[in-house]
Parts: structure tokens; C-alpha cells; sequence
């Protein structure tokens, strides 16, 4: 494998982290007034990278054609997945965010620039073939993201959560890098390839170890229960397209490392991962359903919901066969759909006078003051909750058969029973909208792209949706395959 | 008889979680309580400095500018770092060595030419 044909594969993060540089220089020589252009551009390069990633995974592109860099990258069809619905939250990240930071003249030239730079990481990360690349990658992502929920430098708040989030996930970097170390010191290689090799005939004690702290440390960057403590601080206090970003790309991007790490990596050892994976999946089904039940704060509450659905996304996760990283990918891009379309509602709730509305009192009676939003946050809402004419009913059915067909019929049971739980709280925020006395708080105006990205993410929940499953099934079976060909 | 053995990964996994949690509230308290005034009187709690009262209220803020060359310091510190054993294993690592290295200054330089742009260079 020559350099060039290397080149040519790692192509679509050429192109966006040479934008984002050039861009760096736009923002510091024009100032904060071309933001508006700056963010156009930035989507420009990720629409081209979305294209050109589209097509290797619609041929569906695996086995040693896709091996960069002497095993370092892989840019295979799993990796194109992933890529995908990172780079349309990313997108979505940017188009809504100049509307919000506008109002108080805190749009920065930066915000696109850290986005790219944040997108740029989470591709190195869904195509990590070597601890390496992985934690070069994951720290990418998180150095931008530290800033980005930092952005609103006046608002303390906001402070508060970049530093949190800073610590926390420097606490699991770290742990992470001791698990990695561990590895390395055990079986003597740092690539996914080898560690497989290397673990082929059973684990020793200290392989073991490195195993488990590489999931603890990865169960932080999801945001899995027993590691979720810092998402509902960190979720509240960034600022809104922030958040947005945050619950869906970098999750979309680490629950793609997770797998790759868990299948190509640790494949032969799948009983030794699999209790970690279904305990973090059902104690974060659990907490998540839980701790949002006694919310007031409408960002708070979808960041339990975030990781009750990382619970959902893992018990994909704990089949540890094609067909449940197939569940799981189309898990992921419903889930994408519906997070972004929830927090363009929440940016939606606005005061007269425009200032962010964030209490969930506020949307009470909103079907008589505002019906269009109403309707579309009732939808996502019992989306979200898996009832079956909508389509995150599909995600949740697709997961629970894979868990079934690979006889954990235990934790596809106990995970339905528990997924009533967290539609107590879905429901009551439409219960809220719909029969309550109208607050009518929310009366501000809203522009279009916040409009669009509201309508698209609708009709994808609606049944209409389901005309996607066909396709979506036979994408996600392609990139499973392609993960486990090479594992 | 049930194998106990094959539940390891969970324990050690369990046992991340509690002792983090664990340490991150009880930490402090004993931490508080090994180092913190145990048993304060008015002279122990008195400022000291160099026999005089103190002047001023020693936790006065510094200027963020500092924090800022510290950090350009560190990124240069940190290039130079790397600079040594990429210049003697040259030889080895060959024209993509090279190639890969002029990227990386590339790379530092828009940085630099980021933060001299945004006025970071400047005292005043």
C-alpha cells in the first residue's frame, strides 16, 4: 500500500481539516462579521466529504483496499457509516447555531472552525485502526469540544460546563491511556489487528485489565451508567447548538470506536466484554428512564435521555455479531435524527424578545399557542419513546430482535420492560404541551434553517421513515460486514 | 458450581466505577482532614509573611495574558520536543518523515500566525 492510494482513502479528512485551517485564518483576518460565510463554507466542505463518503459505503467498501497507512486507518464501510451521520449532525450543528449566538452578537468566527476541527477528530476516531489513532483522534474531538461548551464566555454556566467537562474527560483520557497501556505491555502491539492476534487463545490477567479500563474510559465518552455523572451538568450549561452537536455527533463517533474496538480488536473474546457492555446498557437504561423523571430543565431531561438511548444503542453492542452492529448502526442514525430534531425544538422556545426559554413549565399548553412546534416535539417525543407508528419504534425493534436472534433473551426482556420507564417521562411532556393550562411564554419568532431542520427531522420520525428501513437495513448490513471481515 | 472466575471483567469494571466515585467524595474529606487546620487558633490562622502583617490579600487575580504565553510556551516547547528524535532517526523514516514534519510546522505556523493575528503576541 503506496502512500498515494493512502492519500486517496483519508481523502474526506484532507479536505475538511485544510478547510478548517484555511478557514482559521479567515476567521482571525476577517473577523467575527464573516462568521455567517465561514460557517457556509465549513458546510460546503462537509457536504463534500458526506458525498464522498456516501459512495464507498454504498459499495458497501471493505477488506484491505481500505487499509491506510499500514493498518493505522480504515476506510471501510462501518467507518463511511459513521462518518455520515457524524458529518450531518455536524451540519446541523452549524446551521443552527448563528441564529442562536446572533442575538447577543456572540457569534464567533471559531464556532465553524472548532466544529470542523471537532469533525475532523471523530473521523479519525470511527476509523481508527490502532490505539494510536484512536486516542489522537478522540482527543481531537474532545480538546475542541472543552472549548465549544465553554463558547459563551460571559455565562457562567457555560464556564462551569466546559470545566467540567474538561476534567471529566481528561479523568477518562486517562484512564483510557492506562487500559491502552496496559494492552501494549501485554500483548506487545498497539494495532487492532495484532491485540486480536495476540488475545486469540484466551486473556491474561493483565490484557484483562487493560480491556476493561479501555471500556471504562470509553463508557465516559459515551456517557454510559456507571460513567454519566458529568452529562446532565455539561448538557444544561453548554450553550444550546452546543449540546445539540454533543448528543449526537461525538456520541455517534464513540459508540463507533466502542464497536471497533470491542469486535476487531477483542472480537475472540467477546464473553469478557460482553457482561461490561450488558451492564453498562442496563444500568444506563435504568438511571437514564430514571433521572429524567423528576427534571425541570427541558436540556437536562434530554440529556438523561441521551443516555437511556446509549443503553438501547449497547445492548447492539452486547450481540457482538453482524446483525446486532447492524441494529446498532441503525439505532445510531434514528437516534441522530431524533436528538437533532429535539434540540432544534428546544432552540425553538423562545421569549418575546428572544431570549432561550429552557423550563419544561414553559411548554405548557403549547399546542394552542405555538400547534406547529407542539406537533413536531409531541412526535419526537413519542419517537423517542418507542411507540410503534413512529419510526424510533424501529430502532428499538431492530436491536431487541438482534439481541434475541443471539439468545440474550434476558437482556432483550428485561430492556423492553425497562424502556416503559422512560416513556413515563416522553409522554408527560406531551401530557404538558397538549392538556395543561397555556403558559404562553413561548412566543418568539424562529428562522427558517431552524424550521427546516425541525420539518426534515419530523417526516424522518414519522411513519414515512419507514420507507428508509429497505435501504438503511442493507447500509448497516454492508458496514457490519465490512467490521467483521477485517475482524 | 458456578465458574466465579468469568465474572472478573465486571468486577474490575464495578470496581473503576465505585472507587472513582468513591474517591471523588470521600478524597476530599480526608484529604481536608489530613492537611486542613485541625485545630485553629488566632495565631496559627494569622498570614505570615517574612515577619510583617501582610500587605494585601494574597489570592489576588493575575492577568489571563500569562495563562495565554504559558500556553503558546508549552506548544512550542512540546514542537521542539518532538523536533529532536524525528532530526535523528531521519535517516530512517526517509522522505515521509520529512513530508510528515514540515506538515506539522505547517500546521504549528497558521496556529502562530492565528494567535499573533488575534493580538495574543501582545502585552499592552
Amino acid at each position: 500500500m503506496d502512500f498515494v492510494a493512502s492519500l486517496g482513502l483519508i481523502l474526506p479528512e484532507l479536505i475538511l481539516s485544510l478547510t478548517g485551517l484555511v478557514l482559521l485564518l479567515v476567521a482571525a483576518w476577517a473577523g467575527d462579521k464573516a462568521s455567517s460565510a465561514i460557517s457556509v463554507a465549513g458546510c460546503v466542505a462537509l457536504g463534500a466529504c458526506f458525498f464522498l463518503v456516501a459512495r464507498t459505503v454504498c459499495a458497501g467498501a471493505s477488506g484491505p483496499d481500505t487499509v491506510a497507512f499500514f493498518g493505522q486507518f480504515r476506510a471501510d464501510a462501518f467507518a463511511g457509516f459513521a462518518k455520515l451521520m457524524i458529518y450531518a449532525a455536524s451540519g446541523a450543528a452549524l446551521v443552527v447555531a448563528p441564529a442562536f449566538f446572533g442575538r447577543t452578537g456572540q457569534m464567533k468566527a471559531e464556532y465553524p472552525v472548532l466544529i470542523l476541527f471537532a469533525t475532523v477528530g471523530m473521523s479519525l476516531m470511527v476509523s481508527a485502526g490502532d490505539l494510536l489513532t484512536l486516542y489522537i483522534g478522540l482527543e481531537m474531538n474532545s480538546l475542541s469540544a472543552y472549548v465549544l461548551a465553554a463558547f459563551l464566555r460571559n455565562d457562567s454556566r457555560s464556564s462551569e460546563a466546559g470545566l467540567k467537562y474538561f476534567v471529566l474527560g481528561a479523568l477518562a483520557s486517562g484512564i483510557l491511556l492506562f487500559g491502552m497501556s496496559l494492552t501494549y505491555g501485554f500483548t506487545g502491539t498497539t494495532s487492532f489487528e495484532g491485540i486480536r492476534a495476540a488475545v486469540g487463545d484466551g486473556l491474561n490477567g493483565g490484557t484483562l485489565f487493560g480491556l476493561v479500563f479501555v471500556f471504562a474510559g470509553l463508557a465516559f465518552k459515551i456517557s454510559a451508567v456507571p460513567f454519566h455523572m458529568w452529562t446532565p451538568d455539561v448538557y444544561e450549561g453548554a450553550p444550546t447548538p452546543v449540546t445539540a452537536f454533543f448528543a449526537s455527533a461525538p456520541k455517534v463517533a464513540a459508540v463507533a470506536l466502542a464497536t471497533r474496538v470491542a469486535i476487531e480488536a477483542f472480537g475472540s473474546q467477546a464473553d469478557a466484554w460482553r457482561q461490561v457492555v450488558i451492564f453498562a446498557a442496563l444500568a444506563s437504561i435504568v438511571v437514564g428512564a430514571l433521572g429524567a423523571i423528576g427534571q425541570s430543565n427541558i436540556k437536562r431531561l434530554l440529556a438523561y435521555s441521551s443516555i437511556n438511548n446509549v443503553g438501547f444503542i449497547l445492548i447492539g453492542l452486547a450481540c457482538a455479531t453482524p446483525k446486532g452492529v447492524s441494529a446498532l448502526l441503525v439505532y445510531l442514525a434514528i437516534y441522530v435524527a431524533m436528538t437533532v430534531g429535539s434540540f432544534v425544538a428546544v432552540l425553538m422556545m423562545r421569549a418575546e424578545d428572544g431570549t432561550p426559554i429552557e423550563g419544561i413549565a414553559d411548554l405548557a399548553g403549547l399546542s394552542r399557542t405555538r400547534p406547529a412546534l407542539a406537533w413536531c416535539l409531541a412526535m419526537l417525543m413519542f419517537s423517542l419513546a418507542g411507540i410503534p407508528p413512529l419510526f424510533g419504534f424501529w430502532g428499538k425493534f431492530v436491536v431487541f430482535q438482534a439481541a434475541v436472534q443471539a439468545n440474550l433473551v434476558a437482556l432483550a426482556a428485561i430492556g423492553i420492560a425497562a424502556s416503559v420507564i422512560g416513556a413515563f417521562y416522553y409522554i408527560k411532556i406531551v401530557k404538558i404541551m397538549f392538556f395543561d393550562e397555556p403558559a404562553d411564554t413561548i412566543r418568539g419568532k424562529s428562522d427558517w434553517a431552524h424550521w427546516a431542520l425541525l420539518a426534515i427531522s419530523a417526516i424522518v420520525v414519522s411513519p414515512l421513515g419507514y420507507l428508509l428501513t429497505a435501504w438503511l437495513g442493507k447500509l448497516a448490513d454492508g458496514a457490519a460486514a465490512a467490521l467483521f471481515l477485517l475482524a | 458450581m458456578v465458574d466465579l472466575e468469568q465474572y472478573l471483567p465486571i468486577l474490575i469494571f464495578l470496581l473503576i466505577a465505585g472507587g472513582l466515585s468513591a474517591a471523588f467524595v470521600f478524597l476530599p474529606m480526608g484529604v481536608a482532614r489530613l492537611t486542613g487546620t485541625h485545630n485553629p487558633s488566632a495565631e496559627k490562622l494569622s498570614e505570615y509573611e517574612c515577619g510583617f502583617p501582610a500587605f494585601e490579600d494574597p489570592r489576588s487575580q493575575f492577568d489571563v495574558r500569562f495563562y495565554l504565553i504559558a500556553i503558546l510556551f508549552i506548544i512550542f516547547d512540546l514542537e521542539a520536543a518532538f523536533l529532536f528524535p524525528w532530526a535523528v532517526s531521519l535517516d530512517l523514516t526517509g522522505w515521509p518523515g520529512w513530508i510528515t514534519m514540515m506538515v506539522f510546522l505547517f500546521e504549528l505556523a497558521v496556529g502562530l500566525a492565528y494567535a499573533w493575528k488575534k493580538g495574543a503576541l501582545e502585552w499592552e
